[in-house]
């Protein structure tokens, strides 16, 4: 296994690249400018365009553009700059463009700070942007895990018409681990395979091949059977697409919920724990849209289980969704930071051993 | 007489890494001045470890704002100490990659104002790096570097590594890569870094000698506060 050293941003862009990306929009910001910066360099190697925007706002609208010709297209910012995608993310995902968003999450509300975060977990999971949408959203907790999920995230945006969203903290983007980065994609445009799409309709060709991409729907009935189209397929992503990682569930006392990188720290105290005779399992819900109540649950209504402790760098965002899942049959706790400063091993361990002794 | 060394190179070769190492090991001699001239980012810099450095009593010089969340980083005046005052050693630890070296240029009329034997300016290479990866790479990068910086440079140093999954397989490979570079560019290897069991090991293999240049074991001190908390990778 051919193993390079990459930092997350950089990682992240190649995989991209790899998968077959071939438009890049952005704007700088901390902690993700490194990711426009790579693609600045890396999409003229391989015939793609990279453009610096005027603001997110337009570069959302450039990639609601560029998918709606077939291609695939990417997008990256951080918080603040998601926070301006809205509009544009409701448009894609009203007018079924398959996409790619990262969201590089920063402390906030408002400018915040440049320190990784988990706060926009309601913004990408809980709407955001305007109308009844989803977009199926991603929480890597590895360098190599978002690169994984890179490669398959434009086959499941153009499988079910939806723009994919990475939820990945700071961390991810800022660190540096090895990773082996997987062969590029030969990708084409596929006119065939996707007949909606803006593939170059002229004058005399057959009108039932012209391509329209759109999201408004005047009248009454019309609007009703698109919002029905889209819940069918929402219906077929949370059926499908759940993901999620079990760690020492087994015979568990204590499960923890937690995502992405602080995720990885509630690992290292459960290694921990398991020394001093404590047991705590963990469930990562990797996709957090659709979000995995079933394996939740499942885990936690196991007879060895007693109590759920859910972490998050954030106030307890995900927390609803875990207390969703467990509907009140177990009890349930919470620990956390604000953004921009993470939960520690020793904090995590302190928790659990506090619930265990019942105070 | 003065020694100064200029690390430079594609960004994350570890070359912070090697800046403390070298001004650490050169303070056990001597008096020290360790220049932070990455102008490129605001964050990942030898200047977090600022404490460290002084403790060892070695002067720091960091670009104005450094390590303050203020992200407009200035060239300080007091860079000029390292020509006008009399130092053993001075280590430059420069930002990544051509545009990072950009900020040597400035000193050009400095640095050719030293004697012969004065200044060494080595590229660090970790062959593990995207940018840095194959013979073609490492040339590209190396000839950028040199326009940008104005200054030739004199030796490479082989600092092929994996973070905290560094094998002894690294240092083998980077050795193969820069053995070739450094016969098509006439660049000499100068150093070959590592930490101390990974570096014996090397050594213990049989490699030409000139294309290792001088062993330096060295300290891992720029760990990333996440390598504390993060369950690791299996």
């Amino acid at each position: 296994m051919a193993l390079t050293l990459m930092k997350g941003s950089e990682a992240i862009a190649e995989a991209a690249i790899r998968a077959g990306a071939r438009y890049f929009f952005g704007y700088p910001i901390t902690p993700q400018t490194e990711i426009p910066e790579y693609m600045s360099a890396r999409m003229p190697e391989v015939g793609g365009c990279f453009l610096q925007a005027e603001s997110e706002v337009a570069a959302i609208n450039m990639i609601y553009g560029a998918a709606g010709t077939g291609a695939r297209a990417i997008t990256s910012s951080s918080s603040p700059g998601i926070s301006l995608k809205q509009e544009g993310i409701s448009y894609c995902a009203g007018a079924q463009l398959p996409c790619v968003i990262l969201n590089v999450m920063r402390g906030g509300p408002g400018l915040g700070n440049i320190q990784a975060s988990q706060g926009d977990y309601m913004q990408g999971v809980k709407g955001g942007g305007n109308g009844d949408y989803h977009l199926l959203t991603y929480a890597p907790a590895s360098v190599q895990e978002a690169i994984d999920i890179m490669m398959f995230a434009f086959d499941k945006a153009e499988q079910y018409r939806v723009p994919v969203l990475f939820l990945a903290d700071g961390i991810i983007a800022q660190m540096m681990e090895p990773v082996e980065m997987p062969e590029m994609v030969d990708f084409k445009i596929d006119p065939e395979k996707k007949p909606w799409a803006c593939t170059g309709w002229k004058p005399g060709d057959d009108p039932a091949k012209r391509g329209v991409i759109n999201s408004i729907y005047i009248d009454t009935e019309s609007l009703t059977e698109h919002n029905e189209v889209l819940q069918t397929v929402y219906k077929e992503i949370v059926a499908n697409e759940q993901k999620w990682e079990y760690y020492n569930t087994e015979g568990a006392e204590f499960i923890i919920t937690a995502f992405g990188t602080v995720a990885r720290i509630a690992k290292s105290a459960i290694d921990e724990l398991k020394k001093e005779g404590v047991k705590v399992g963990l469930v990562r819900p990797i996709s957090v849209w659709p979000f995995p109540y079933d394996a939740v649950r499942e885990a936690v209504m196991a007879d060895s289980v007693k109590a759920v402790l859910d972490v998050e760098l954030n106030e307890g965002q995900m927390l609803q969704d875990v207390k969703l899942a467990i509907n009140g049959a177990k009890p349930i706790d919470f620990f956390g930071h604000y953004g921009s400063q993470m939960p520690t091993v020793d904090e995590v361990k302190a928790k659990i051993i506090s619930m265990k002794e019942g105070k | 007489m003065k020694k100064i060394y200029i690390l430079i190179g594609n960004y994350g070769s570890g070359k912070s890494e090697l800046a403390l190492n070298f001004a650490f090991q050169a303070a056990e001699t001597g008096r020290t001045e360790l220049i932070d001239l990455d102008m490129v980012n605001t964050y990942f810099r030898l200047t977090e470890r600022g404490k460290m450095v002084r403790q060892k009593e070695i002067r720091l010089v960091s670009p104005n704002f450094a390590c303050s969340g203020i992200e407009t980083l200035s060239l300080p005046a007091e860079v000029a100490s390292a020509f006008a005052l009399d130092w053993d050693t001075v280590v430059f630890d420069v930002g990544g990659d051509a545009v990072g070296s950009t900020a040597l240029g400035r000193y050009h009329s400095d640095f050719a104002a030293l004697e012969p034997g004065q200044l060494e300016v080595l590229n660090v290479v970790n062959i593990r790096r995207p940018l840095s990866g194959t013979v073609e790479k490492i040339i590209r990068l190396q000839e950028e570097m040199q326009v940008h910086s104005r200054l030739q440079i004199t030796g490479m140093i082989n600092n092929t590594n994996l973070a905290t999954m560094t094998g002894p397989d690294d240092l083998r490979d980077g050795y193969e890569i820069l053995k070739e570079v450094s016969d098509r560019t006439g660049i000499p290897v100068a150093y070959t870094t590592g930490r101390q069991e990974l570096l014996d090991q090397f050594l213990s293999e049989g490699h030409d000698p000139k294309y290792i240049g001088k062993p330096m074991a060295i300290d891992i001190y720029m760990k990333r506060d996440w390598e504390s908390y993060i369950h690791s990778l299996s």
